[in-house]
């Protein structure tokens, strides 16, 4: 080894490190490889073959998605329900994480720990209650729910305070600048404070639109019609009439539905990645 | 141009009173400087005449028109802030017509003005980069054009040249200077720093723990300094005080109030012992180049004096003697006496 130079010994280093990290990411990727592969084989090859390359490529399984039940729709409602949710949630919590950072009113300090007690409380224990508020507002088996409980619930709050915490790092004196230059408060919001807050937003915006996508428990209970079924619940409903899985069906259907996630990751993996760590959020 | 008053003016955060009522007049086109140690509260006072603090008690004028609750961007001020506060999503030429556009300044007009600043202030160029791009000395001339293109009536400037390296800080303090015969506008500055106050104000306002301890010229202030905190704080290297035991007076007597007797280290000149005011032994010979700064003990203190010429070796024994015109009395309360 003392006669390696010091580029042929980084070389080397690097190689063992890139064989090390394909090793340890082999139970993360090869899970995915699997669905996808699955999503190209018949029912029968699936657990008949350990092979991840098909012996015969079932094209049609992905046009029996749209078939079995109505999974345009299903995508679609969970696409708008997603972006919904993250426009709302961008909009409600900047505006309240600012007046949390910056105003000066009386009770702040309580409203704050009101928050942070609401998101003590499992979601699971507050799911009976919203259920019945649901209903008592004629929200039962519409989007409303997926919408509204998790721009006002303890996603909401999260966000709220990752806001917060953003908003008060900036420097006050750029607010003074604003209100010199005549803004009023929220005009120091909207157009100070918002344009420099892009990574906490992009941070926000990641993390609601991939919670509000994975969304099943508030599905499962506040929806009941097929054509108002998001994507996990669709997931769920290719069975056969005994109720045993159509692994070939639910295969393809959960590569397409992974597809606009992996389309936004490539996109941006580097923001994602910085929004992660931002929040102290694990993916 | 705009003269400025403030009668009364006091500042409470919760039970602790910052500003403890301030009598000022400010004329037209007069460059005045507010200067005082830390926490003095010059800058919550500059803060409370742009708006950006509520005052508490008092009134303020600017002009004839009272501003206690008006809002910042109606007073007719601009100010530059001590860390620029430039806008880091907008460009040069947006953050320096940003206001411009809040206030629904027509396009042309913003052009227009915003081309003229940056031409003043040579910031033609770098029009199109972002603050990120620029240097101290580049930022600090856009805050101050962004001051320029809104036309205001009075400037405040909160500290600008702190973040400045030494050089920049004289180049720039020559341009504020600069700026002030061009435009002629009322200026108010925000300043820790002496020599730039020294060097810019027509009118120096000195303050400590909320209060005004004296207003005056430059000259007045250094040469006829109304109590012991003004004769130490203006002037560097600040003013030798002994008691007045200890000195041997030239020219007669001391006013009968007399209790302290102050010497500026430019004013000692170094004689043979016995021969001046007191004597001393030099402990520390500092050369600046054109000056040496001797630290002298003399009765128990230690004197700073400025010599010119070849410096006494340390721990050599000298007189140090000063003309009668360049002592400064002091009263038992610290306040100027004769």
């Amino acid at each position: 080894m003392g006669s390696l130079t010091q580029r042929q010994l980084r070389i080397i280093t690097q190689i063992c490190w890139t064989i090390a990290l394909a090793v340890v990411a082999i139970p993360f990727v090869f899970p995915f490889l699997w669905m996808i592969s699955g999503g190209f084989k018949s029912a029968n090859e699936i657990f008949g073959s350990p092979s991840l390359i098909p012996r015969e490529w079932q094209w049609q399984n992905f046009l029996d998605v749209f078939t079995y039940q109505p999974f345009a729709r299903q995508y679609f409602n969970s696409l708008y329900i997603a972006v919904t949710v993250t426009a709302l949630t961008l909009f409600v919590s900047s505006l309240a994480g600012y007046a949390l950072a910056r105003l000066r009113f009386a009770g702040s300090a309580l409203v704050g720990l009101f928050l942070v007690s609401a998101l003590m409380v499992p979601e699971e224990v507050t799911i009976i209650p919203n259920f019945f508020l649901m209903k008592w507002a004629g929200f039962i088996d519409s989007h409303w729910p997926l919408i509204l409980l998790p721009v006002f619930g303890p996603q909401g709050i999260m966000a709220t305070f990752l806001m917060r915490q953003y908003f008060m790092a900036l420097p006050k004196e750029l607010e003074d600048a604003g209100k010199m230059d005549g803004l009023s408060r929220f005009g120091v919001w909207w157009r100070i404070a918002l344009p420099m807050s892009r990574p906490a937003l992009a941070a926000v915006a990641i993390i609601t639109f991939l919670n509000s996508w994975n969304l099943f428990l508030e599905p499962l209970i506040f929806v009941s019609s097929l054509e108002k079924f998001t994507l996990p619940l669709a997931l769920s409903n290719f069975t056969d009439p005994y109720g045993m899985p159509l692994w070939h069906l639910q295969l393809a259907a959960t590569s397409l539905a992974v597809v606009p996630i992996l389309i936004v990751y490539l996109i941006a993996q580097r923001q994602i990645i910085e929004s992660f760590a931002l929040s102290g959020v694990k993916g | 141009m705009t003269s400025l008053t403030l009668s009364g003016i006091r500042k409470r955060f919760g039970k602790t009173e910052v500003i403890r009522g301030v009598d000022l007049s400010v004329d037209d086109g007069e460059f005045v400087v507010f200067v005082g140690p830390s926490g003095c509260g010059k800058s919550t006072l500059l803060r409370m005449v742009a708006g950006l603090e509520d005052i508490t008690a008092g009134e303020l004028r600017i002009g004839a028109r009272v501003m206690n609750e008006v809002q910042p961007a109606k007073r007719g001020v601009a100010m530059v802030f001590q860390s620029y506060a430039l806008y880091p999503h907008l460009n040069v030429r947006d953050n320096m017509g940003f206001g411009l556009k809040v206030r629904g300044v027509p396009v042309d007009e913003r052009t227009r003005r915003v081309g003229e600043a940056a031409t003043t202030l040579k910031l033609d160029a770098l029009l199109d980069r972002f603050p990120r791009e620029l240097s101290g000395g580049q930022r600090q001339r856009v805050a101050i054009g962004r001051a320029i293109v809104g036309e205001p009536s009075v400037f405040l400037f909160d500290e600008p040249l702190s973040n400045l390296d030494a050089e920049l800080r004289v180049h720039m303090r020559s341009e504020i200077a600069a700026l002030h015969q061009r435009l002629g506008n009322t200026m108010i500055y925000v300043t820790h720093d002496q020599i730039e106050a020294m060097t810019l104000a027509d009118k120096i306002v000195v303050l400590r723990d909320g209060l005004v301890e004296q207003v005056g010229s430059p000259r007045q202030l250094y040469e006829r300094p109304d109590n012991l905190f003004v004769a130490q704080f203006i002037g560097s290297p600040k003013m030798n005080v002994l008691p007045l035991a200890d000195v041997r007076l030239p020219g007669g007597a001391a006013p009968a109030a007399a209790a302290s007797v102050g010497m500026r280290p430019e004013h000692l000149s170094v004689v043979s012992p016995g021969g001046g005011a007191v004597d001393g032994k030099v402990m520390i010979a500092e050369y600046t180049g054109a000056q040496t700064l001797l630290h002298v003990e003399a009765a128990g203190h230690t004197l700073l004096v400025l010599h010119e010429g070849e410096a006494p070796a340390n721990g050599s024994r000298l007189g140090l003697s000063i003309e009668r015109a360049n002592l400064h009395f002091f009263d038992a309360d610290g306040r100027r006496a004769g």
